[in-house]
């Protein structure tokens, strides 16, 4: 088969699209008719109006709504590997919104909002799964700071209440809920909107969805180089050519700060690694996701039956994406500290992804001193669950050059001012 | 024996090389009827013995599948044996008693009803879940819920018991991975050349393919197993797996089954390994592939030869290599009618198997249609390359040699045997004792590292996929034809088409079908095996189950040393993070009052303690600190605060200069190790060439609060070397003395509860000697223990600021509402900066006191204080019932606007009611000027 898959791709705007559907796949399963290619590979063009470093679901995400709300189509998405290859299919795939600080519950409720109609929008199954978000207490402490979340999402119309033992044990009977535990359970903040949702999914509905909208996603394409002139960003060189634009945004983890050292701007991002790991399958018992910030752990099960486990980030900086067996140690013994009886179930699978740590847990959008460099990064353990909602502010920010005010908190300038933004206590392990 | 004959249908008369023994029948039960095997039977052999053919239904399509492999990493064969899920049953040996049972079966294993989805399989492809569920929303949990049924997973249950897991260090020089001829001859030559040796199989026995071949193989085999039981330098693991090599050659082995344990996890730091893991058949990818009764040859011979047990009556054979040829010869021997050889090397080929429960016929290339009821398939090897990934190797693909070898390694991972290359035995055999030595020598640390001559690649026909569609992935459902429309989709690197069709990612982890995989995509994408690469492989090499990873757990609980009186008192414990701390012992407002009118004592011992010496402690203090250190006398504490870099309240405590060079800093309990940390943080990094010695003494001293009107009248009781006049020993002064005998003991004055009260540090042993002579001596005077709560409720009508309660993770010290301690003309110290910028900004929230206009109501910790209809200007930080005051006390954080004492707030209650609270002038809202603690 050709990579060039040309099938019905015109060279600029939208091209008609094989609509996802049941009646489709049964008309197709029927012919036996084969499904065009969900996005398409191209040349890359000497110029375009902007070009996106980062083929992840924040890339993406912004890529299809100047696509699509905005009608900026002449767009480039860059990836040095295959897209969805960094964090966007690292992470776990937890979405919530019950944060601590009122801008930051705003923030990812908008993020939620998108979520739950992204299927729809995409045409494409992201499988949001809002079965709700336990975060336990385990001293009184955490269960002061979960009453306080409680409080604050109310008020922000976000769905979060503060449960007993007895209700934790009722959602999860395969929870310790015994004051004996070594960590007993005190209580537990509540978030039914919270769930899981299938990652990688995410990131082929957007690149599917922008490909529609006509912009070009060109993968194993590295960027070396970026071209500035009289503080503007004009040009930017990559492993398969060079590239005329007026815009370059940087959504990239991991190596955020060596793109932005390619126009001299300098984050306060340090690189941590953030480790997971997966079970085999047994027969689904976990309906919540369960986060407990004291033991360090998150664990959600899969409709297939695997246990998805997640911790914090690694206490050291680096670039490397191997697991520990330190992480797997700690992590089995907090899992079985929740629920004893998973001591036979085998752990399958650990990798880790790379955070972009900032000093305020709070991630870096906005523009630069350097004119059409835009940032969209720092976005540390949190960065997944804020993809559509960073995808529509960037894309806003960019077709209009006005900062939208849900993301005004996050411009780069407020390290040098002193205005950090704080979700220490919500964004830390509370995945 | 004819009762065995009839439960055993396919057991075969006695094998040379078996590890049954006849003579120990095992009864056990499988989907609730009673069977039987031998010990040395696996599961699957005892059960394919008897003559059972279909062990599980797959993933998706619910299609029945046999044995494949018939070794640890069969995909057609996991089970749940009694409470445990995914049992490999062709691995683990059979106990008498066991309860086995297939999983994945609905109604049963026989006739699964959701075995229909095969009749829709071409609507549902690879990723169709992708494509629908989209509108209505409402419907995707309806379909989740159907999905969930399909897991394929066993079965566990909340009453499991935690069963016994352990962990064990191990320092060898040189960890062999893999016991067949190869292993264990690396094994013996490292010995030999003077290496301590951990020789690790997978297999229940050593030997590798030796044990299931002919005279000579097994010849070879008795020979080797001697000379490794005469070995004193080698330990060996059976039924162990070297899960993971991580940096430094840090090791994780898991031994399985132990007499003690579960398993166990061996933490080996090797000074070199040794990677022997030989060869695994893959499967031949061709319609029909996965239905029952199609095997691998090493399936065959492993039943044959290791079991007893015959596969099937007639069989088709095709074969690439020489290990097919010998499967073909060895069903020849047990009489199985061979009614064909495809010689692959001759062009023949096998297009397709037919048949349900069970291989009927297969059709040849040339058209012939063949009846038979065993299709065997020697079609290649794959490397399992899994630990030498780990190390960093990016295993090159040979095209000749139809696998991928080895290319650059660190100089403390050797690859030998099968996985390093091609060669008969004797060539094998000849590089892994070159092998060995050569680790031996690396371990030795004996000069430079030498290389070893490689083992050829060898030559191998390309047979990875035939004329027709067929399974890739058993255990996931995954068909060359799902692959190829994924491709054609766009997922068309291998990490996409992994990602979106699940191809190895289930329990085999891609140990059988890796390269199948990458072979079809190729063909799929025009590009070559060696140009589309495989995926990443990840540890663990084998899964591990989360007892053996927690093991033991390791997080001990920590006490005081009067642990043991709070528990004969009656006090309910408070965990409190790694410490258990009395919380109360009865009412603790009785035990406040008791303190506000007489004497009380509680144990602090949690607090944090550092002991600071050296010239340059005051410098390390007031970098440190908010406050201002450089003129502390010796004998008097002060108070603190400390700052992160962002100028965030980090920890508060009092510190006390004890000498000329000698200080004591306190810290809050839960703060102690990140102070710790955080101390040592600036003295390393930052500020090396600072003399400050650190030692952390919180266990070193049992710490107690004597507190109240009447506790200088106790301590003058029991103390000798110390003035305990007011003029003597002043608030916020320090002495060192002998406290009810004991010497060496510190006083300060300090007051947390807002009494006259007196901190005493005792040496921790004799710490329950001094707490129980206190409350000895002290009975007249009216002493009784008070706990945490009662502390807590004293500290609140005093005033004082928990850390983390009453700071947060974004309270900048302006914001604590302790102007009065932050020198901002200091020269520098941790979080200066941002606070100048705060005190310049002046919109922060602050700390403020709070009390209800109706007394009788206490607002909820972490209440919120609101404007209009829900605009956030505050909370309620803590908040108690006061006994000294009879009405309700709250500290809380307001927004600047309402800073002002006096000024009303709205407070909203978690229930949704709204109160109204009153800012008050200090924190304090009992003795704010501090009479009774400073009499």
């Amino acid at each position: 088969m050709g990579v060039g898959g040309a099938h019905d791709g015109s060279r600029n705007g939208h091209r008609p699209t094989a609509r996802y559907s049941a009646f489709a796949l049964f008309t197709r399963g029927l012919r036996k008719s084969p499904w065009p290619r969900a996005w398409r590979a191209h040349d890359l063009r000497p110029s375009y109006d902007v070009v996106i470093v980062g083929g992840g679901v924040h890339g993406l995400a912004t890529a299809y709504y100047l696509a699509a709300n905005h009608g900026i189509t002449d767009v480039a998405v860059l990836d040095k590997g295959y897209i969805g290859s960094g964090g966007s299919g690292r992470n776990t795939a937890i979405v919530r919104s019950n944060y601590l600080t009122p801008e930051g519950v705003r923030f990812y409720d908008r993020s939620v909002k998108l979520y739950e109609r992204l299927s729809a929008d995409l045409n494409f199954n992201v499988m949001f799964s809002q079965r709700g978000h336990l975060t336990l207490a385990h001293n009184d402490s955490s269960l002061r700071t979960m009453r306080w979340r409680a409080e604050v999402n109310k008020l922000e119309g976000v769905d979060s209440e503060v449960i007993s033992p007895e209700d934790i044990k009722r959602l999860v009977p395969y929870m310790d809920t015994s004051a004996s535990a070594r960590y007993p359970i005190l209580g537990a903040l509540h978030h039914p909107p919270g769930g899981t949702i299938r990652h990688d999914a995410v990131v082929w509905g957007y690149a599917r969805g922008a490909d529609a909208h006509g912009v070009h996603i060109h993968q194993g394409t590295e960027v070396t180089g970026i071209q500035v002139a009289r503080d503007r960003v004009t040009a930017v060189r990559t492993t398969r050519g060079d590239i005329a634009t007026p815009v370059v945004v940087n959504c990239t983890a991991g190596w955020s700060t060596l793109i932005s050292d390619m126009v001299g701007v300098r984050t306060p991002v340090a690189t941590f690694p953030l480790q997971a790991a997966v079970t085999e399958p047994v027969k689904p018992f976990l309906d919540t996701v369960v986060v407990s910030g004291s033991l360090h752990v998150y664990v959600s099960q899969t409709d297939r039956g695997e246990l998805v486990f997640g911790a914090s980030v690694d206490p050291f900086t680096s670039y490397s994406m191997r697991g520990s067996l330190e992480f797997i140690e700690e992590l089995a013994g907090h899992v079985l500290a929740l629920m004893p009886s998973l001591s036979k179930v085998r752990l399958l699978r650990q990798w880790a992804g790379l955070c972009d740590m900032t000093p305020d847990y709070s991630p870096i959008m906005g523009p630069t001193p350097v004119e059409g460099f835009y940032l969209d990064v720092g976005w540390g353990t949190y960065g997944f669950k804020a993809g559509p909602v960073s995808g529509e502010s960037m894309a806003e920010l960019i077709a209009t050059t006005k900062t939208p005010e849900i993301i005004a908190t996050f411009d780069l300038a407020r390290f040098a001012d002193g205005r950090l933004v704080g979700e220490k206590g919500a964004a830390s392990v509370g995945h | 024996m004819s009762l065995t004959a009839v439960a055993a249908p396919m057991r075969l008369d006695a094998q040379p090389g078996e590890v049954i023994e006849r003579g120990r029948p095992l009864s056990f039960r499988w989907n609730g009827a009673p069977r039987v095997g031998f010990a040395g039977d696996t599961i699957a052999s005892a059960l394919a013995a008897s003559g059972v053919r279909v062990f599980s239904r797959s993933f998706k399509y619910h299609r029945p599948r046999g044995l494949l492999s018939a070794s640890y990493h069969d995909p057609g064969c996991m089970l749940q044996v009694d409470d445990e899920p995914n049992v490999r049953g062709a691995h683990r040996r059979l106990r008498d008693g066991m309860d086995v049972a297939s999983q994945n079966t609905w109604p049963s294993l026989r006739f699964d009803v959701r075995a229909a989805n095969q009749l829709v399989g071409r609507f549902i492809g690879a990723g169709f879940y992708y494509k629908t569920f989209m509108k209505p929303q409402v419907l995707l949990p309806a379909y989740q819920s159907v999905l969930k049924r399909f897991s394929a997973g066993g079965r566990t249950s909340p009453d499991d018991p935690r069963d016994y897991y352990d962990k064990r260090y191990a320092h060898p020089d040189v960890v062999v991975a893999g016991a067949g001829p190869a292993g264990i001859t690396a094994a013996l030559a490292a010995a030999e050349s003077g290496a301590q040796v951990l020789l690790v199989e997978e297999e229940h026995d050593l030997g590798g393919h030796l044990r299931w071949g002919g005279t000579e193989d097994l010849a070879r085999l008795h020979q080797l197993r001697d000379l490794i039981a005469a070995q004193p330098a080698i330990e060996v693991m059976t039924n162990s797996v070297v899960v993971g090599r991580y940096d430094g050659n840090w090791l994780a082995i898991v031994q399985r089954e132990l007499p003690h344990a579960c398993e166990r996890l061996v933490k080996a730091r090797a000074k070199v390994l040794v990677v022997a893991a030989g060869l695994i058949e893959r499967p031949y990818v061709f319609q029909g592939n996965d239905v029952p009764g199609v095997m691998l040859s090493t399936a065959v011979r492993r039943l044959i030869n290791l079991h007893a047990v015959r596969p099937g009556h007639r069989a088709v054979v095709l074969s690439a290599n020489p290990e097919g040829d010998a499967a073909a010869e060895d069903l020849a021997r047990i009489g199985v009618e061979v009614r064909r050889v495809l010689d692959v090397r001759r062009g023949e080929d096998l297009v397709a198997a037919r048949g349900g429960g069970g291989v009927r016929s297969v059709q040849c290339h040339d058209g012939a249609r063949i009846d038979c009821d065993l299709v065997v398939t020697a079609a290649g090897w794959t490397a399992p390359t899994s630990l030498l990934n780990m190390a960093g190797d990016k295993p090159v693909y040979v095209a000749e040699a139809a696998r991928f070898l080895p290319s650059r390694l660190p100089d403390d991972v050797l690859p030998t045997g099968g996985i390093a290359g091609t060669g008969d035995t004797d060539a094998l055999i000849a590089h892994a004792r070159a092998t060995g030595a050569e680790a031996a020598r690396r371990a030795a640390g004996r000069g430079e590292a030498v290389r070893i001559p490689a083992l050829p690649a060898g030559r191998h026909p390309e047979h990875f996929i035939g004329r027709t569609h067929g399974m890739v992935d058993f255990s996931e459902d995954v068909s060359s034809k799902d692959l190829l429309s994924a491709a054609r989709e766009g997922y068309d690197s291998v990490e996409l088409v992994k990602r979106y069709t699940t191809v190895t990612m289930g329990p085999v982890q891609g140990k059988l079908e890796t390269v199948n995989a990458v072979a079809v995509l190729s063909r799929a994408t025009g590009r070559t095996i060696g140009e589309t690469g495989t995926t990443v492989w990840r540890p663990p090499y084998a899964p591990v189950t989360l007892g053996a990873l927690a093991g033991r757990i390791l997080e001990p609980v920590r006490y005081s040393p009067m642990q043991r009186w709070h528990e004969a008192h009656g006090a309910t414990p408070l965990v409190a993070g790694a410490w258990i701390r009395p919380d109360r012992y009865g009412d603790p407002a009785q035990e406040v009052r008791n303190v506000r009118e007489r004497v009380g004592i509680i144990d602090v011992t949690p607090l944090g303690k550092l002991d600071l010496r050296g010239p340059d402690v005051p410098r390390l203090l007031n970098l440190l600190y908010v406050n201002k250190w450089s003129k502390l006398d010796v004998g008097r504490v002060r108070y603190g605060v400390m700052c992160a870099e962002d100028g965030v309240v980090l920890d508060d405590g009092v510190t006390g200069r004890l000498g000329e060079d000698r200080y004591l800093m306190s810290t809050t309990s839960s703060g102690a190790a990140t102070v710790w940390e955080w101390v040592e943080g600036w003295l390393q990094t930052e500020r090396p060439d600072w003399q400050v010695h650190v030692i952390p003494m919180t266990t070193g001293y049992a710490s107690m609060n004597v507190a109240g009107p009447r506790s200088r009248e106790l301590l003058q009781r029991v103390t000798e070397g110390v003035d305990l006049d007011p003029e003597a020993f002043p608030y916020m002064h320090v002495r060192e003395g002998r406290v009810a005998g004991v010497d060496d003991c510190f006083m300060w004055r300090i007051g947390f509860t807002g009494e006259l009260s007196y901190e005493i540090h005792a040496p921790a042993m004799y710490g329950l000697h001094v707490w129980e002579t206190l409350l000895d001596v002290g009975d007249d005077l009216g002493i009784k223990p008070f706990g945490v709560e009662a502390q807590r409720i004293m500290r609140l009508e005093k005033g004082h600021a928990i850390v983390g309660q009453d700071t947060d993770g974004l309270t900048q010290a302006f914001g604590a509402g302790i102007d009065w301690a932050i020198k901002l003309d200091k020269d520098d110290f941790a979080g200066k900066p941002e606070l100048v910028w705060q005190r310049d900004r002046d919109d922060y929230f602050v700390l403020v006191g709070l009390q209800p206009e109706d007394g009788s109501v206490v607002p909820p910790e972490a209440s919120q204080i609101v404007e209009g209809r829900n605009v956030i200007v505050g909370r309620v930080t803590s908040s108690r019932m006061s006994p000294t005051l009879g009405r309700s006390i709250c500290l809380g954080f307001v927004a600047p606007h309402l800073r002002a004492a006096g000024t009303r707030v709205t407070v909203q209650l978690p229930d949704g009611r709204r109160i109204t609270a009153r800012v008050t002038e200090q924190h304090a809202h009992v003795d704010p000027e501090g009479v009774r603690m400073r009499g």
